[in-house]
């Protein structure tokens, strides 16, 4: 694809990522976080990160890979608040991760809906949570449901959804508190692989559609866990490559695809980069499943 | 795609229950409405015959009273003294049962909220959860004397502990990402305890209910048989004293008639209160 | 939580109930009436030195055992018809509803008249508690034997004897032993309950100390004797948490693939 017939909006935002990131604070700060669980039952200690450092620009989309087991989800964990870092600190917007807060939606592997409440009454939570009044989170459900392409399925409870549907209500979910950080952990894992292209185009465009980010018409910054190469290499701006256990960063790619990307997959430089993150990983992941079979 | 995608197993959506299949019956479509239809009529049908025919060859109708003499004894009772059988057991089941599954209730929220009441509680109830509530009978006698205290109180101890045990399990084994995207969206603990805990918990308090019913049912049963002067259980040995065994059986219809009602209505209220989970209503 | 707390916590919380409960009724003057620990201890070590206890407790073994086995031949192969065939099932499922919400002490009278009072009739209601939960959980785990493997077995060429030893057994076993634990703790409870029943009945018409439930009966009205009749509560329980720790320990030594 020609850079030059993106359109010039999109082409500040490729430059821009390309830059370091020291003219601008980071909007997440990641600083020297490492991770170690002690199991309660046998007492054993598990180190799940090690010294992981990291800056996220505002309104970047960053993609984290690695091998099974190489602490993605638990650096996103750390990142919502919901667990704390056994060294190091979490910053966002220059304040201290402690505790989750809406600004910071998460999307679940697996999705965690609530089983017991609908569509309408998943998408709602946050708002309701939040104090909204009646009349205008069930408008902002009622858009949000729309702009996802669940409309007419406002009363199904999760259990009647296909996987893709709950996906779209998980992320409508996540969008109906506005959050200006989009934590999604594998969250097109479980759906099969045409739903899976198709949802990565809409959440593209969720994306880059300024109605969906922050209020504030930019882009909501995105940290995406995903153990898809190719999933990664066409969404994000910059992909990080975690090392094995203890999690380590491993290498940090930048991602200079011009956007849209939506006919991005067929292209040389895609396939390029995507063999670049793999060749990166291969040796991480065969020994990971060894150490895993022994 | 790359190799790297798939080397692992297939995360599985997280509420699909695994797949669960019967073996497939090569029928047509017909004969299988038909059977669909009469196989329960004709279930029935088929014990009250063989009850019928194995009475007629015993020949004796005070050792197995043949179906139509106990239809009649229950249609005289039904005007007679049933229904204030019924109303007694119902008042022993209410009150013990009740009491039973709210304490059950109370206990396990407690249990789950305060680490140090459980450590106290976990061991009373693993202690005494195995020594059954019939066990208690003579205990029970010498408190209450032979009364209502006695049925009122074995239920009340049956029920205890199905529900206790129950819903402490169901607190503990909610999924942490509800809690964690309940907290994620804004919600406060108090909001977290009300509308996640509660809800993921109701199916298996449900449950639980359901056990404890079916325990203080029997509890009930065995005390009134033994340790009251009234309810459906005593009237059963009332009517031996007199040999009117076909009003014993009777009075055994009655029980099953209505501990079937009893479960049905708890079952009801299960299918109705967890429309929204796949596998819980109204099973078994 | 360390190993110590987990064993020592609960002891201590039990201990500390046993001296509150000697300390209350010694100190309210309440030893005839009220039951107390020592009283307990003492009790049982008389009735497990001449022989009552035993003998007794052997009885209503017994008759468990016997009529769990009765349930065990009735329940397995009728919950493995049902599950297997949905007609079948359909037709049952009445009977057996009906028969289960039947409190299976209600049918005493019945069963003494049928089997007389000599521990037959017990046995009629300890069979009748068994075998539903037999019934149930067979047919259950026949429901959810699971086609594809069925398949990959015959795919990988085995006959219908190989099918239902490698495939239809190991995966109906785990629910059906479920069902075994269940079944035991009705047959168990059934058991004493008819011998009270029982024991009331005959009480006064001469000696029939048959099982543990009959001597309580005896205990109550004849002897009076508190600490004693506290003291088969806890023998029961004893017993009962026995024989689920058995069956469970049952459970992991046959089932190596549920063990957790």
């Amino acid at each position: 694809m020609d850079p030059t017939l993106a359109p010039p909006i999109l082409d500040i935002a490729g430059s821009a990522s390309a830059m370091e990131p020291t003219l601008a604070p980071p909007v997440l700060d990641i600083a020297g976080v490492g991770k170690t669980y002690v199991s309660t039952r046998t007492g054993e200690s598990i180190e799940a990160l090690r010294g992981v450092d990291l800056q996220v620009r505002r309104g970047e989309f960053l993609a984290v890979v690695g091998p099974s087991g190489c602490g993605k989800s638990t650096l996103l964990s750390l990142v919502a608040g919901f667990a704390a870092p056994t060294t190091g600190t979490v910053r966002f917007k220059g304040r201290e991760v402690r505790e989750p807060e809406p600004a910071r939606g998460v999307m679940f592997q697996d999705y965690a809906l609530f089983p017991w409440r609908t569509v309408l009454g998943n998408v709602e939570f946050g708002p309701f949570a939040r104090g909204v009044d009646r009349t205008r989170r069930r408008e902002r459900a009622g858009d949000l449901i729309r702009l996802v392409g669940l409309e007419g399925f406002e009363h199904r409870y999760p259990h009647e959804l296909s996987g893709g549907m709950r996906q779209r209500c998980a992320l409508a979910r996540m969008l109906a508190n506005e959050p200006e950080l989009w934590l999604m952990d594998e969250p097109l894992a479980a759906v099969d692989l045409q739903t899976r292209m198709i949802l990565q185009d809409e959440l593209l465009r969720l994306w880059g559609d300024s109605a969906a980010g922050g209020g504030t018409g930019e882009r909501p910054t995105v940290l995406f866990v995903t153990h898809g190469i190719d999933e990664a290499v066409l969404l994000a701006d910059r992909i990080v490559v975690l090392g094995r256990r203890p999690g380590r960063l491993k290498a940090v790619v930048e991602v200079d695809l011009p956007r849209p990307r939506t006919d991005a997959r067929t292209s040389p430089a895609f396939t390029r980069l995507v063999e670049h993150v793999w060749s990166l990983i291969r040796d991480e992941a065969v020994r990971a499943i060894a150490e895993e079979t022994n | 795609m790359t190799g790297t995608d798939r080397l692992g197993p297939v995360a599985p959506a997280g509420l699909a229950a695994p797949p669960r299949r019967r073996l497939d019956r090569s029928r047509t479509a017909i004969a299988r409405g038909i059977g669909r239809a009469l196989a329960p009529l004709g279930g029935l049908v088929a014990l009250v015959a063989v009850w019928h025919g194995v009475s007629a060859t015993v020949g004796n109708a005070t050792i197995l009273p043949p179906p139509l003499a106990v239809a009649a004894a229950l249609r005289e009772m039904l005007v007679d003294e049933l229904p204030q059988d019924v109303a007694a057991s119902l008042v022993h089941l209410g009150a013990g049962y009740g009491l039973g599954a709210l304490t059950g209730l109370v206990l396990a929220l407690l249990a789950a909220r305060f680490p140090l009441f459980e450590a106290v509680i976990d061991p009373l109830v693993e202690f005494l959860r195995p020594i059954s509530a019939i066990a208690w009978i003579p205990i029970a006698i010498l408190m209450f004397g032979v009364s209502q205290g006695v049925p009122i109180f074995l239920i009340f101890y049956a029920s205890l502990f199905p529900i206790f045990v129950n819903t402490l399990d169901g607190i503990r084994r909610i999924d942490p990402r509800l809690v964690q995207a309940a907290r994620m969206l804004g919600a406060s603990r108090r909001l977290v305890v009300s509308h996640v805990v509660l809800p993921a918990a109701l199916p298996a308090v449900m449950s639980g209910a359901r056990l404890s019913l079916g325990v203080g049912w029997m509890a009930m049963v065995a005390g009134e048989l033994v340790g009251a002067e009234a309810g459906l259980g005593w009237r059963i040995l009332w009517h031996q004293e007199f040999f009117a065994m076909d009003k014993v059986m009777a009075t055994i219809v009655a029980i099953g008639v209505l501990g079937y009602a009893a479960d049905a209505a708890l079952r009801l209220l299960q299918a109705r209160l967890l429309s929204w989970a796949p596998d819980a209503g109204g099973g078994r | 939580m360390t190993w110590t707390l987990r064993i020592g916590l609960p002891s201590a919380t039990l201990a500390l109930l046993a001296l509150v409960w000697e300390i209350g009724v010694r100190a309210g003057g309440a030893q005839g009436i009220a039951p107390y620990p020592s009283g307990v201890i003492a009790a049982g070590l008389r009735l497990i030195a001449d022989g009552t206890a035993l003998a007794a407790l052997s009885g209503s073994l017994g008759r468990v055992l016997i009529g769990f086995g009765i349930g065990a031949l009735i329940g397995v192969p009728l919950g493995l018809a049902i599950g297997t065939l949905p007609a079948l099932d359909r037709a049952i499922r009445p009977i057996t509803d009906s028969l289960r919400s039947i409190a299976p002490i209600a049918w005493i009278p019945m069963a003494i008249l049928w089997l007389g009072v000599r521990g037959d009739a017990a046995l009629f209601v300890v069979a009748y508690a068994a075998v539903f939960p037999f019934v149930v959980n067979a047919a259950q785990a026949a429901r959810l034997v699971d086609r594809a493997h069925v398949n990959a077995a015959r795919a990988l060429g085995a006959g219908p004897g190989l099918v239902l030893r490698s495939v239809i057994v190991p995966s109906t076993l785990p629910l059906v032993l479920t069902g075994a634990r269940i079944a035991m703790a009705f047959a168990w409870g059934s058991i004493i309950a008819a011998e009270l029943a029982i024991g009331i009945k005959v009480a006064g018409h001469g000696r029939s100390v048959a099982g543990l439930g009959q001597l309580m009966v005896e205990t109550l009205y004849v002897q009076r004797d508190v600490n004693a009749l506290v003291f088969y509560m806890l023998v029961i329980g004893a017993v009962s948490f026995a024989i689920d720790a058995g069956l469970r320990h049952a459970q992991g030594v046959l089932l190596p693939w549920t063990r957790r």
